[in-house]
């Protein structure tokens, strides 16, 4: 890896860490909101463009699309986070939304250069993934998996500002649970059996408590604007996330057909972008369907956030197979 | 007795409408969408059968635990009747529904809207009121000048306006649903008609399709043709790892003529009437030896980089012969239990030999061996253009669709009353702030009200209201 670029790798990820600070700080001077809204945002635009180039700059160096192993894969979707959120921004006030998503950049960045060294290095392609089709089939599936991120997120704060904040502290331990048993999973060696158990087990309790308690309102707490706001925005994620998930599985299966003869093979990371890809499906109709209402739809959107943190990161630490285990290491 | 059958007629046909709509509801759609989603990822968690083959499942879960999960058919899921049963009802439900509610949405979309007069353009769920003192035909103008300006399709009668944009976001469930439809079409042409495989083929040997997975056939059938692996070969990068695999085939008749004749690679296939043959692994299966020039051929295991064969010669010693690759020498060591690591005793080349005590041992070259995938899929085509529908579909439903009504009226003073509103089913918060930036920029753009002074009207209840 080149100074140039791990300068640009670093600028971007301080960035993500600093808009973060001036996000959540922004709450505290209220004097000062606007202006210290408007500052992280631009904190943050220096990241994302920061990351573009470092992007790049890796794909020159190593002279193939800089997308290959799970290091690459994850600059891609703190780029896509922080691209996603600052999309979003041009159209919604959102400043809540943004120390969300700077965090989950953060997070990914962390994730990222924790991993061992042998992930950052720029490592020759096994024959399988030779192919251009790798380009055509990895991206749409990463920034729709950080588009449904965001869209999660929002559901959060729908139920914050809904008044409904036991249930969004249960959806955000389910959350952690599920970040605690992936990070686990990726840096020490627990058996897979027990950090499965915290992932499923902790979302499934997380989520349900979160269901149940969803009544609990504190009307002193709501702003119905506000809850309309963070609905619209967690939709919106989903309608530019889904069709890019479509198109990444269905390109997955061109390519598979190319390569291999067979366009679908039940492989365990192909059957988990299915079901992410059939949850959100049933969220959608869900939506057409008139008596749900948004803050259930919120804790769905909770669970589409499990569910692709499962599928995108989960799925190689806690000790699923496949043939898509590039992103294996242990 | 006529009108007696008829009430009979009515009720039946009540009745199965009833039945239908039980299959048509949305609520089964997502119920069933949960329920194949879950069962996928059960699927996903545990090693399936029919990928990995059942020692896997003993691997994964142990002796306690895997013989349960066979049982309850998790180790191989997407065959239970479960699993089947819950695709043919979504089937059934996609079918039901697209006709029954899709669909007919399709000639909704024909009828122009209506036009609105200004109390029930203020009843919309997005309205909005603007004076001004320029004529209420400048004014429509003005607006209408504004919508196009906004993507938004407008049409006009006298003082009065209908706009649309992304209407045809409005044909995405309809392309979505045919995309589904035609996709189940295809993937039932494939499994009844179309064959599939895999084979492990040695350098110079043959490929014939008779071994293959394939279901009754009923319409399809197999070649009468066949493959020979003329050359295989693996290109690596320079730090020894395999870069690419290669293997040139050729197509020969009933008759052993050559009809074709074509090198692949992985990503590169070889196709012959409708068969696809890939490139799918690479090894080296065989070393062929001479002892004191009699003949003997040894099979090669993978060790990591090197492929190994084994001859024990006594009870402790035992010959280890290893190769890297075809064009290389191959080492021979020996190995006693006592020892740490085998003892390199010598490197022969290809055709070469070397001497061991009495023995002349000769290295006659290493047989690679070809991993071909091979695949007739007669509903690829039908498939194909389902997933053309569905990605267009999808797209297509990202797309707001969005619906402006507005009209005019003088006040008789000289000033001209502007009510505009409109509904939107998807973005409303962006689509009342659109409405919100359009009036604020008409508000800018023309004179104020002629009269200042004026009463507020019969129209005061007409006040701001976005209520989303
Ligand atoms: C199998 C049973 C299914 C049924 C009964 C069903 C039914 C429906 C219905 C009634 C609508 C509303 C149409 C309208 O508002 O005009 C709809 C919309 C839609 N459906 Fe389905 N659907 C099914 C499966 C799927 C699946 C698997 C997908 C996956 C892509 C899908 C994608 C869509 C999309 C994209 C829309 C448009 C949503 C929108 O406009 O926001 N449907 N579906």
């Amino acid at each position: 890896m080149s100074e140039f670029q791990l300068a640009l790798t670093n600028t971007a990820g301080l960035s993500s860490v600093a808009s973060f600070w001036v996000f959540v700080a922004s709450n505290a001077f209220a004097k000062w909101q606007k202006v210290m809204l408007r500052l992280a945002q631009i904190v943050m635009v220096v990241g994302f463009v920061s990351l573009t180039v470092a992007i790049v700059a890796r794909g020159i160096e190593a002279q193939r699309f800089p997308l290959a192993n799970l290091y690459e894969s994850l600059l891609w979707f703190a780029w896509a986070t922080m691209g996603g959120y600052l999309f979003l921004a041009r159209s919604y006030t959102i400043g809540q939304l943004g120390w969300l998503a700077s965090l989950t950049a953060t997070a990914m960045f962390l994730y990222g250069s924790w991993l061992p060294a042998s992930q950052h290095e720029i490592a020759p392609l096994v024959p399988a993934l030779v192919s251009y089709w790798r380009q055509i089939h990895v991206p749409p599936l990463i920034v729709s998996y950080a588009m449904f991120i965001l869209g999660g997120l929002s559901a959060l704060l729908e139920l914050w500002v809904g008044g409904r904040r036991q249930s969004m502290f249960l959806a955000i331990a389910a959350i952690a649970c599920a970040g605690l048993a992936i990070a686990l999973g990726t840096y020490t060696p627990i058996d897979s059996f027990w950090l499965q158990l915290l992932f499923v087990g902790g979302s499934l309790v997380g989520l349900v408590s979160a269901w149940l308690k969803l009544d609990k309102v504190r009307p002193a707490n709501t702003d119905n604007k506000a809850v309309e706001l963070y609905d619209d925005v967690c939709y919106r994620c989903v309608a530019i996330g889904f069709p890019l998930l479509t198109i990444g599985v269905i390109t997955g299966g061109l390519w598979a057909n190319h390569a291999w003869g067979s366009y679908w093979s039940w492989d365990p990371k192909e059957s988990m972008a299915l079901v992410t890809w059939l949850s959100y499906a049933a969220y959608i109709h869900l939506r057409i369907h008139r008596d749900v209402s948004g803050e259930k739809l919120a804790i769905v959107s909770v669970a589409g956030l499990l569910l692709v943190l499962l599928t995108y990161l989960g799925f190689n630490s806690l000790g699923f197979g496949g043939l898509h285990s590039y992103g294996r290491f242990k | 007795m006529e009108a007696v059958r008829t009430t009979v007629e009515a009720r039946a046909s009540k009745r199965s409408r009833a039945t239908w709509s039980v299959f048509s509801s949305v609520k089964l759609t997502v119920l069933l969408l949960s329920l194949i989603a879950f069962t996928v990822l059960l699927g996903a968690w545990c090693p399936q059968e029919s990928q990995v083959g059942q020692e896997k499942v003993f691997e994964q879960f142990g002796t306690d635990v895997a013989p349960w999960m066979i049982k309850l058919g998790i180790s191989d899921i997407f065959h239970t009747p479960f699993f089947l049963t819950l695709i043919a009802l979504l089937t059934i439900n996609l079918v039901v529904a697209s006709w029954q509610r899709v669909f007919p949405r399709l000639w909704v979309l024909r009828h122009p809207l209506p036009f609105l007069n200004p109390s029930e353009v203020m009843r919309l769920p997005v309205s909005k009121t603007l004076t001004t003192s320029i004529e209420p035909d400048q004014l429509i103008n003005q607006l209408s000048k504004k919508l196009k300006h906004n993507l938004y399709f407008v049409r006009r009668q006298g003082t009065s306006l209908v706009a649309e944009s992304g209407k045809i976001g409005r044909l995405a469930p309809t392309i979505t649903h045919i995309g589904l439809l035609t996709l189940l079409l295809g993937v039932t042409i494939s499994s009844w008609t179309g064959f599939s495989g895999f084979k492990p083929v040695l350098l110079g040997s043959n490929l014939f399709f008779g071994d293959s997975e394939h279901s009754k056939l009923w319409i399809g059938k197999l070649p009468t043709w066949h493959i020979k692996v003329d050359s295989t070969r693996r290109e690596n990068y320079e730090s020894g790892e395999a870069k690419q695999w290669y293997s040139r085939l050729t197509v020969l008749d009933q008759n052993d003529h050559v009809v074709k004749s074509e090198e692949i690679s992985v990503n590169n296939p070889l196709s012959y009437e409708g068969v696809d043959i890939y490139q799918s692994s690479w090894g080296l299966d065989q070393i062929q030896l001479a002892f004191n020039g009699q003949a003997k051929t040894m099979s090669l295991r993978p060790m990591g980089k090197l492929y190994a064969a084994f001859l024990p010669l006594t009870k402790d010693l035992i010959l280890i012969f290893s190769v890297r690759d075809q064009e290389g020498p191959m080492r021979v060591f020996a190995k006693r239990p006592d020892w740490d690591a085998p003892k390199l005793l010598g490197e022969i080349a290809v055709g070469k030999s070397l001497k061991l005590g009495t023995v002349q041992l000769t290295y006659g070259g290493a047989l690679p061996v070809t991993g071909l995938q091979y695949k007739c899929d007669p509903g690829l085509a039908i498939t194909y253009t389902a997933f053309a529908f569905i990605m267009l579909g999808v797209c297509l439903a990202s797309i707001p669709h969005r619906q402006v009504w507005a009209a005019v009226s003088p006040d008789g003073y000289g000033s001209s009353f502007l009510f505009i509103g409109g509904s939107a089913k998807k973005g409303k918060i962006l689509f009342g702030k659109q409405m919100d930036k359009i009036v604020a920029q008409l508000q800018k753009e023309l004179p104020g009200r002629a009269n200042e002074a004026l009463p507020e009207n019969s129209y005061s209840s007409a006040k701001d209201t976005v209520n989303v």
